[in-house]
């Protein structure tokens, strides 16, 4: 008895010995490059000190550590980060809201995307290329491509615009009213759905890739049970397809989630460096733009609001594990 | 023969919705196909618009005059394609290489091993990826600084200097996190039967994941190789930061520092940027076409039998 | 709210008057009177030492030493760089001069303020304003009072390779060689007693206009804005499709109208409301008249015509034109008139940017100057100085990088007219179609007084980008109010 435990104990620890070692180079590379990094992070967002010239409390800014200037622990950042302005509250709500649309609407588009290109024979690779191909496109062209197609040319208010567009012109044709969609004075929500569209657009390409890779590696015979049976397509879609599909389908999710909360280049890809639409600065800015801002400069109040969007985004993937666990069969 | 003609009252009824359905999916991939392929048309016509052109308020969907000369002037201007191309492939192939390694041990132990503190250990790896690694870029860039990877201008191109900035460039980022999660994922897809079979005919671990996990999952490696390509490609920010030189210099950096400005002015000439971005896009193209065919041959390959 | 924020700003004038001991700053206490600091700051006598600590023996011309340069040279400007260092390598064998090419400015800026932070940063860059106040959060930028007229190594000598004797510092007559207000610049910082840059290269805005239709409707040039939306008005009758007059940069136009009208924008110390001047009641009337006349159709600017410069309307051939259009000068080749059927579709002609006052007209100053940073070793510093010395005052040099950028030298037009090349370009090639650059440039130097600059501090450029952004709102139909607090509550939350 107690010599049957032993060997099993061995073998476990054979087994961790084993685990541990395939783990290495990874926990190597990540602790230097990552914790170490993340370690800092979080000991610079509790750093401050009083500045005598402004008059307020400012954070950590290396270009000053360097100088032997010294910092105090204290949470005045965090404060900071909601006191000294309301942009930081601007940019969590816009950050929310792409998010929480973005995701369903991506995931859900991706998955029929690729199960309509597994059920094809006829230009099946023609269509697989050309839904990889955004891969290959370069941010800034791209960019451009959806300013010129949603944005309008209206130099003057006292005269209609020039132009509006090619997607207005579209939907001039079916015989609605232009849409003022990115230029100034334009309502919140075009701004928020032209954001969408490209978000959507280019989160596409990766989760087809990754449900289609998933959906190839599933089982001919689950379908052909499911045929027997004379399930609707929708059916076997729901009751198979998805099921089958759930490990890859939380992975997109989860990750989906994370990217969102972090979005930051589609913005500045659409309305440029000014975080919004023409006399409207700022109102689309995001949390991550709100931490590029203080980077150069005040390093606590970024590392604060840092922290800040990890607590946000770990409670929401906590949430998602917990559902896809419930869900997910594996 | 006998069947059809037996089914031919439902089947006819079958068959008009089955090439309905048919129909329907092929309208509703062409529409996003549309979508998906517009961009690089504009980049394409884009290149080759004449400046005035490109300044239209109202953009042409088909250039009136061409102009070739940005493809010809790209290549011979300021930008160095031919030093930033081997710089990125050599800091793309060894990095994705490397990367691969480190992932499917990692993948491996994380989705096949049992040791204590995996699921800690692999939260803590989730979370990571939850702060946004732009903060990062401060302290890794003196990290790096005091390993000496980064070029020192004066001491100019003696071999260790010239050699030490691609670590720079590759070591930081050849663990992926994502990269890990999305694999693990992959590999635990395939039925734990496999493996105890395999333990069974006493293959060992390392045997076990090169001749049948890692066929399995090839999908998956494929995905992770071209997102590790497309990412070296694409790199900007870190590689502006620690390799912005003659020597080292990356696509992408060049791309951004190389001057398009139209001759004795501070303004830029977007179509000849435009050919510029093509140029650089075309090789990624190649590469991923190739690769394409490895993913067809390996989708084909990773079904699994029983 | 209003009166809050004047009251915030008063006690913080108070308290940058006791702390400095400055008094400039507060005109009959009340802020809106304040005025410009660009003046004061331009008139404060500079320190006699920067902090330079001269080496034993002085510049060892025997030891060889390496200096690092960043810039954003094109491969034509490098040629001409590269040129000019093999002369300076002739003068002074022991230095080796290593450069490095950056996409834009605010590349060099983003480079070096990180390399900062682990020590690796250049010895010579190009710079802003902006830029150095940035750098000089870590004390990294030296102070060239030393070297300047009147400082402590100014008449420090060199015994060359060949026995000739050489100034260390700047002579009076180099420093006289500068444009004034473009030397100026190089100490609007702080107190204004430390000199930190010196001009490489400048630009500035002009109007453009269309000559011939000036003339076939016997149209008067503006002078002033007055006379301006006159002619705007007379345009709108003659040609109702067209948008009379374009402004390129809303940031720009806001910074002048501060300085033409002598009204507060910002200040470079103090507590963080007192920094932000430009919510005062002249400012928010200019900003008024503006939005009025933007709704009449009267003008347009670069993002209100969807990110275009507006010298796309202005050498466009059909409507809407503009006829009048203000612009960077080093982007006067844009302005360049179309070819039609082998003839250019007009003339252009330059004149100054319309003024409030005429006889003391105030145009912005643009372009890269250079800065230095400290270094352990005074041999590089020294080494680096010479160098900057020695490009910046360099007439031919300046001439070769006039012409092929497009900028203008910061060295005043009787040196520069002394190099017949020059000479020949500005009076032989300056015209209204294929010599705009040159006919700018002819301008420019000659309106060498009327630059200004706003002083630099850290939080300056985030105030450059929100009084843009305040244009933008008002004229997208935002209230004066709320842009003006927003912007400045936006200013006041960067820099906290």
């Amino acid at each position: 008895m107690s010599h049957k435990k032993s060997n099993r104990k061995n073998k476990n620890l054979k087994n961790q010995w084993k685990a541990w070692l395939y783990l290495t180079p990874m926990i190597i590379l990540l602790l230097v490059f990552t914790v170490w990094p993340i370690f800092n992070t979080i000991r610079i967002s509790f750093l401050c000190r009083w500045d005598e010239d402004l008059g307020a409390v400012v954070g950590y800014d290396y270009a000053k550590a360097i100088q032997g200037v010294k910092y105090q622990f204290g949470f005045n950042n965090f404060i900071n980060v909601f006191t000294t302005g309301d942009s930081f509250l601007i940019a969590l709500g816009n950050t929310m809201l792409l998010t929480v649309l973005t995701v369903p609407i991506s995931t859900m588009l991706a998955l029929l995307i690729a199960v309509a290109l597994n059920s094809i024979k006829w230009l099946k690779k023609f269509f697989q290329t050309v839904f990889f191909l955004p891969y290959v496109t370069n941010a800034i062209a791209i960019g451009m491509v959806f300013a010129a197609m949603f944005g309008m040319v209206w130099p003057t208010p006292a005269k209609p615009p020039t132009s509006v567009g090619i997607i207005n012109t579209i939907i001039e044709a079916f015989g609605g009213h232009y849409i003022n969609w990115v230029d100034r004075g334009s309502p919140y929500w075009a701004n928020i759905a032209v954001l969408v569209i490209y978000i959507v657009w280019n989160a596409l390409p990766f989760k087809i890739l990754v449900l289609l890779g998933g959906l190839q590696n599933v089982d001919k015979q689950y379908y052909d049970a499911a045929k027997v049976d004379g399930a609707s397509r929708w059916r076997v879609f729901w009751r198979v397809t998805v099921p089958l599909l759930s490990p890859m389908i939380a992975c997109v999710v989860i990750t989906g989630f994370i990217g969102g909360f972090k979005e930051y280049t589609s913005v500045v890809g659409i309305f440029g460096d000014g975080m919004g639409p023409t006399g409207a600065n700022g109102s689309l800015n995001t949390m991550v733009g709100f931490i590029y801002n203080y980077i150069p400069h005040n390093q606590g109040k970024a590392s604060a609001a840092a922290l800040i969007l990890f607590v946000i985004i770990f409670i929401v993937t906590m949430i998602n594990m917990y559902v896809s666990k419930k869900k997910t069969h594996y | 023969m006998k069947d059809n003609r037996k089914t031919d009252g439902i089947s006819r009824k079958e068959r008009v919705k089955k090439i309905l359905v048919k129909v329907v999916t092929y309208l509703f991939l062409s529409v996003f196909a549309l979508a998906m392929i517009f961009p690089f048309y504009w980049m394409l016509i884009s290149s080759v618009k004449t400046v005035d052109e490109y300044n239209l308020s109202t953009p042409t969907l088909w250039p009136h005059d061409f102009r070739w000369d940005t493809y010809l002037t790209a290549f011979t201007g300021d930008l160095d394609l031919g030093r930033l191309f081997l710089n990125t492939v050599l800091v793309g192939v060894v990095s994705t290489l490397l990367s691969l390694v480190v992932t499917v041990l990692s993948a491996y132990a994380f989705a096949r091993l049992e040791f204590k503190g995996k699921n800690l250990l692999f939260g803590a790896m989730l979370a990571t990826m939850m702060i946004p690694g732009e903060l990062f870029t401060v302290t890794n860039y003196i990290t790096v600084s005091s390993f000496h990877w980064i070029y020192d201008l004066k001491e100019g191109p003696t071999f260790w200097n010239a050699s030490l900035p691609y670590l720079s460039l590759i070591v930081p980022f050849l663990v992926s996190v994502f990269y890990i999660y999305l694999l693990r994922q992959n590999f635990m897809q395939i039925p734990n039967e496999l493996y105890l079979a395999a333990k069974v005919d006493g293959a060992s671990d390392l045997k076990y994941l090169w001749k049948v996990m890692i066929p399995l999952a090839s999908p998956t490696l494929i995905t992770i190789t071209i997102l590790k390509m497309m990412g070296s490609w694409n790199s900007y920010m870190w590689p502006q930061l620690v390799a912005n030189d003659d020597l080292h210099r990356l696509v992408t950096v060049g791309l951004r520092g190389a001057s398009f400005n139209i001759a004795g002015t501070n303004l830029i000439d977007y179509p000849l940027q435009m050919a510029a971005v093509v140029l650089v896009t075309v090789p990624l193209l190649l590469v991923f076409i190739f690769f394409r065919k490895y993913i067809m041959r390996g989708v084909s390959r990773s079904g699994i039998k029983g | 709210m209003k009166n809050k924020i004047g009251a915030i700003m008063l006690a913080g004038s108070m308290l940058c008057t006791v702390a400095i001991g400055f008094t400039g700053c507060i005109g009959e206490g009340t802020i809106n009177n304040s005025g410009s600091s660009t003046d004061d700051l331009a008139n404060v006598t500079l320190a006699t030492s920067g902090g330079f600590k001269m080496p034993e023996g002085g510049f060892d011309i025997e030891k060889p030493v390496t200096i690092s340069f960043y810039h954003t040279m094109g491969k034509v400007l490098k040629e001409k760089l590269d040129y000019q260092l093999e002369l300076f390598k002739e003068l002074f064998p022991n230095i080796t001069v290593v450069d490095a090419k950056y996409g834009n400015y605010d590349d060099v800026h983003t480079q070096i303020g990180q390399e900062i932070t682990a020590g690796n940063q250049p010895n010579i860059a190009y710079c802003y304003g902006d830029h150095v106040a940035d750098y000089n959060v870590s004390n990294s930028v030296l102070a060239i009072n030393d070297f300047l007229p009147g400082g402590t190594y100014a008449d420090e000598k060199i015994t060359l390779a060949n026995g000739d004797e050489y100034n260390l510092g700047l002579t009076v007559e180099e420093k006289n060689m500068f444009v004034e207000n473009f030397y100026n610049e190089g100490h609007m910082f702080g107190d204004g007693k430390m000199m930190y840059m010196l001009p490489f290269a400048k630009s500035t805005e002009v109007m453009f206009y269309n000559k011939n239709f000036f003339n076939d409707n016997k149209l008067k040039v503006p002078t002033t804005w007055d006379e301006l939306w006159e002619t705007c008005e007379r345009i709108l009758e003659i040609d109702p499709d067209c948008i009379p007059f374009g402004y390129d940069s809303e940031a720009n136009w806001f910074i002048t109208m501060c300085e033409q009208y002598d009204s507060a924008y910002t200040y470079p110390t103090g507590t963080a409301a007192n920094r932000f001047r430009f919510d005062n009641e002249k400012n928010r009337s200019f900003v008024g008249k503006l939005a009025e006349n933007f709704q009449k159709g009267y003008f347009t600017t670069q993002e209100m015509n969807s990110g275009t410069y507006t010298s796309s309307l202005f050498t466009s051939l059909t409507e809407p034109k503009c006829y009048m259009c203000v612009g960077s000068t080093a982007g006067g080749q844009y302005q360049k008139p179309q070819l039609v059927n082998g003839q250019y579709a007009f003339e252009a002609g330059i004149a100054q940017i319309p003024q409030i006052d005429p006889d003391h007209p105030k145009a912005i100053s643009q372009g890269p100057s250079v800065c230095i940073f400290k270094s352990d070793d005074p041999q590089e510093v020294l080494a680096s100085w010479l160098l900057v010395k020695y490009l910046t005052t360099n007439i031919e040099f300046q001439a070769d990088f006039s012409i092929d950028s497009g900028y203008m030298p910061p060295l005043k037009m009787e040196y520069m007219m002394t190099l017949d090349s020059y000479k020949n370009e500005l009076e032989e090639n300056a015209n209204g179609t294929t010599g705009l650059a040159a006919l700018s440039a002819k301008m420019c130097l000659e309106q060498k007084d009327a630059y200004f600059t706003s002083p630099a501090f850290v939080g300056s450029s985030r105030a450059r980008t929100e009084v843009g952004a305040l244009l933008q709102a008002v004229f997208s139909n935002t209230s004066i109010d709320s842009a003006f607090q927003t912007a400045v509550r936006n200013c006041i939350e960067s820099i906290t």
